[in-house]
């Protein structure tokens, strides 16, 4: 029924039949009228939610004013964009990506075997807690690592001062290692979610066979566990690469003070900071950005094409932990260090900072519980939390389950179209966050009034949807990719129906991938603001505008209390994730 | 004869005078009625919920029975959310609250407001803002210099803008950054015209630190990080009772942004965008704004403004910044600030 591992080991470079499965089970797409239909349906879906705002954007970028104004099409938006300046910019923004993507996918992947594949103790509470700064609101660790490592007067300069007795400062948080501290931040327990799932579903027996045949340890951690997690991997380095790409607080807050500037700040200036706003010029160079985005997306499949990973098989397997005796300890500290590093650090300043009337000024005499009373005293704050509630649990849901449909069709079926439906789904990705949001702006207020949709909390959930769409198609394309088709063949002998087989199987496999991309989704909702701010309206405030708000009337501390509250809440989703649904999986 | 002349030139002397103020309370008491009727206001503005600002809309609900939708919006996402929303034919909106320069550019650009009706508490407007045709002044947001009480001796306190370019501050100084649209480019721009072409030199040469964070700024120099802020808005210090900061108005005056209210195109409840102007232009409503530390434009207000805001509230001003000068400010800072 199935490959023995050892098979299975040299399949990794020889076997082409990645949807063998598929091809030979005619009822996984039904009959051929019936897929055209519901595969044209998600087509539509997804180019209403994905082509369309960005058909907007392309519009901005090829006409001389914005959708509605009068103007002329011309080619000055792309004209403008080839400058030595700008390339100087592009260099600058793909190599701080690179510069924080390439360590933080070493910290991640040694991070998730740790967690995954050893017996270090307490990973179940470190696995939780590693994953802590992902969810942080960026301006707050900002301002929290602008206080510990400013050079004047910073708490992490002052300390070495008092040990050493130098008067120099050897941490400055605004420069290029600033910048890219501050990514690798969010970047580390990012890509440790997306990939620590596929090293947990892994079936040891493939180590062991390496490790029978004489691979060391090490070896057999590049040549077997690492070439498994390839599409977990590849998928995971290319999304933080993107992120990396289009984040945006890092280089303002640290790096615009040191003059470093990347194509997001060049892009939010264009927009926000020119008179009148030079959309056209921000678009354009969004969509140079997409293509260059898009063939390292090429890069990916290329480098995937004619592969298999599958590791969860139907061959029963023990998921045993490799025993690292007294190293483990070793591991453990490596653990403790990051998280006491990336978390308590920035996070203790937000926490005690949040019980002083200012941040940075710990007397007596400024103790005080004000902002906590302030923000849950404030009608405001519940009209956002709720609102930002609903969207989060709705659009989690629904986008997790329209990327597991996408991935699945992407993965497990060679219908035609596939590639079409994968590629729109990346699309969101591709184009920066601050542009994309005037995309949906413009796209939602131009359709037909009778379509209810601008001015409406459905306009941020459609929005929502397809910001999230690309990851949790990531997500669980990477999941699917781990199952191997003998458990689908299996299940149809054994006489389940299709739907048997895809909610006893191909649902219940994936289901922690699915709760982690729900969690990453939903919290991503939470923080996202670029096209919150454009598409919100009063009945609808979502709490990342309630934040901006609070921010920019200088209330950091009850910025703060949010950001905390947020943190508790990610505790709770990821303790009911690790232990509540694995044990209800556990159980089908 | 000669007193039935008089006494008929008197009467109508005051028909003259009262008639038309009774018509106008009528017609006034009409658009309060009319208000009331439509019940709702869709106010776009950039105030993000700030206090003096909430308090305002506040009373104005209180007071009229109409409710307020406030949408707060950054500057530009304000401007295109207003643009788009009338490209489309949407208006939703009512009133806007926004810099003379953004008023300014949407009347370059297309048709998105309408003249303004007549509002009687602009009567209240003290000189030199003035109501134009489609706008009327607001408030006032003027900049002055933050220092570190503690790093900053007495003596060494900056009272004029030249101070800054004193050599023991370089190196010293942050600054929102001139080089984009905002504070620190109006600020570069006003210093310009006033100060003449060479303090912009000299400033330079001094090499200040560039912020993009204006809110966190203040809080910086109250840390030690810096000892003076270039661009500080008064009212962005206003919350900071107990650092160790101080805002200094430099003898020349405090460069500023006007901010309007406007009446946007075809807005739905025409007659709340009326009432509310008229309520902002109150002296309530505008000392509401000078405790704030925001420079109110009723003269009343300025007047009863607590101790500590009363400076900031009748503070001498420069400016403000033109809007036909901005392409050119912009390329002037940075090229010399590369």
């Amino acid at each position: 029924m199935t490959l023995s591992a050892d098979n299975r080991v040299s399949e990794l470079v020889t076997a082409p039949s990645r949807s063998r499965a598929a091809a030979r089970w005619p009822w996984s797409g039904g009959t051929p009228a019936g897929r055209f239909i519901g595969l044209t349906l998600l087509a539509l879906l997804l180019a209403f939610l994905t082509v369309y705002p960005l058909s907007m954007l392309l519009y901005g970028s090829l006409h001389s004013t914005p959708p509605g104004a009068a103007g002329v099409f011309n080619l000055d938006g792309y004209r403008d964009i080839f400058t030595q300046r700008n390339l100087l910019v592009l260099l600058n923004t793909v190599g701080i990506s690179l510069a924080k993507t390439v360590p933080s996918v070493f910290l991640a992947v040694f991070l998730a075997w740790i967690l995954a594949r050893t017996d270090t103790p307490f990973r179940g509470s470190l696995e939780v807690l590693v994953t802590l700064p992902f969810f942080i609101p960026p301006i707050l660790t900002a301002m929290a690592w602008g206080m510990l490592g400013n050079p004047q007067v910073g708490l992490l300069n002052q300390l070495y001062q008092g040990i050493t007795g130098s008067t120099t400062s050897p941490i400055n948080v605004y420069s290029y290692g600033g910048v890219i501290w501050h990514m690798t931040q969010y970047a580390v327990p990012f890509l440790f979610l997306l990939i620590v799932d596929a090293f947990r579903a892994m079936d040891p027996s493939l180590e062991e066979a390496a490790r029978m045949c004489g691979a060391t340890r090490l070896r057999t951690f590049f040549t077997v566990t690492l070439k498994l997690m390839l599409p977990a991997l590849t998928g995971a380095t290319i999304l933080s690469f993107m992120r990396g790409i289009e984040n945006f607080e890092s280089p303002l807050f640290f790096g615009s003070p040191a003059n470093i500037h990347v194509i997001t700040t060049d892009i939010y200036d264009s927009i926000n900071q020119r008179s009148p706003p030079q959309y056209q010029y921000a678009t354009a160079i969004s969509f140079v950005i997409m293509a260059l985005m898009f063939l390292i997306i090429l890069l990916q499949w290329g480098l995937l094409r004619g592969r298999s990973f599958q590791t969860v098989t139907g061959k029963g397997y023990s998921p045993a932990v490799m025993k690292l005796g007294k190293w483990r300890w070793a591991t453990f500290a490596f653990c403790v260090l990051f998280f006491v590093i990336t978390v308590v650090l920035p996070v203790g300043q937000l926490l005690i900072g949040s019980f002083f009337k200012f941040f940075g000024f710990y007397e007596w005499d400024m103790l005080t519980l004000d902002h906590y009373r302030e923000v849950f005293g404030s009608g405001e704050f519940w009209h956002g939390f709720r609102n930002t509630m609903l969207l989060g649990f709705m659009g989690a849901t629904l986008t997790m389950g329209l990327g597991g449909i996408v991935a699945y069709i992407s993965v497990r079926t060679r219908w035609r179209g596939r590639r079409l439906i994968d590629a729109m789904a990346w699309l969101p990705w591709m184009m920066p966050g601050i542009v994309l949001g005037v995309g949906f702006l413009w796209g939602f207020a131009l359709l037909p009034h009778a379509i209810p949709i601008y001015g409406t909390i459905w306009a941020l959930l459609l929005a929502y949807i397809s910001l999230g769409t690309p990851l949790s198609v990531r997500v669980m394309s990477s999941a699917y990719a781990q199952l191997s088709f003998d458990l689908e063949e299996c299940s149809r002998v054994h006489g389940a129906s299709w739907l048997q087989t895809m909610q006893r199987i191909m649902i219940a496999l994936v289901w922690p991938s699915f709760a982690v991309g729900w969690v990453l989704v939903f919290f991503g909702i939470m923080r996202e603001l670029s096209a919150s701010v454009l598409l919100y309206s009063v009945d609808s405030e979502v709490l990342s505008v309630v934040l901006l708000k609070l921010w920019a009337n200088g209330n950091a501390e009850q910025v703060s209390v949010i950001g905390l509250l947020m943190m508790a809440m990610v505790i709770v989703f990821r303790w009911v994730q690790l232990r509540v649904i694995r044990k209800w999986v556990g159980a089908l | 004869m000669l007193k039935t002349i008089k006494a008929l030139a008197l009467i109508a002397l005051f028909a003259a005078t009262t008639v038309p103020a009774s018509a106008q309370d009528a017609s006034w008491d009409d658009v309060v009625a009319a208000a009331k009727k439509e019940g709702k206001l869709v106010l776009y503005n950039m105030s993000a919920g700030a206090p003096y600002f909430q308090a305002v809309v506040k009373s104005f609900e209180q007071k009229y029975g109409i409710s307020v939708d406030s949408l707060d919006l950054r500057a530009s996402e304000l401007v295109e959310r207003i643009r788009t929303e009338q490209s489309a034919g949407r208006f939703l909106g009512d009133t806007e609250i926004v810099s003379t320069t953004m008023i300014e550019e949407q009347l370059k650009n297309g048709d998105f407001i309408q003249k303004l009706p007549q509002i009687p508490n602009a009567a209240n407007i003290r000189p030199p803002f003035k109501v134009t045709d489609y706008s009327a002044p607001a408030y006032v947001q003027p900049m002055g210099i933050l220092i570190n009480t503690r790093l900053v001796k007495d003596a060494d306190i900056p009272t004029s803008w030249n101070d800054l370019t004193d050599p023991k501050w370089k190196g010293k100084l942050l600054s929102d950054d001139m080089r984009p649209l905002g504070s620190g480019n109006t600020l570069f721009a006003i210093l310009q015209k006033t100060m003449g072409a060479e303090f912009n030199e000299k400033l330079a040469e001094q090499k200040p630190v560039f912020s993009r964070d204006i809110r966190n700024d203040a809080r910086r120099i109250a840390r030690g990080e810096y000892p003076v802020y270039i661009t500080q808005v008064f009212a962005l210090a206003s919350d900071l009772k107990g650092l160790p900061v101080k805002v200094v108005i430099p003898k020349e005056g405090a460069p500023y942004a006007q901010m309007d209210m406007a009446m946007l195109k075809s807005a739905p409840h025409p007659n709340a965008a009326r009432l509310f102007m008229q309520h902002f232009l109150s002296v309530d409503s505008q000392l509401a704004y000078a405790n704030g530390w925001m420079l109110p434009v009723v003269q009343a207000a300025a007047d009863k403004a607590d101790a500590d805001a009363k400076p900031f509230a009748n503070a001498k001003l420069i400016g403000p910044a033109q809007l036909s000068e901005r392409p050119g400010m912009m390329a002037l800072a940075r090229k010399l600030y590369p």
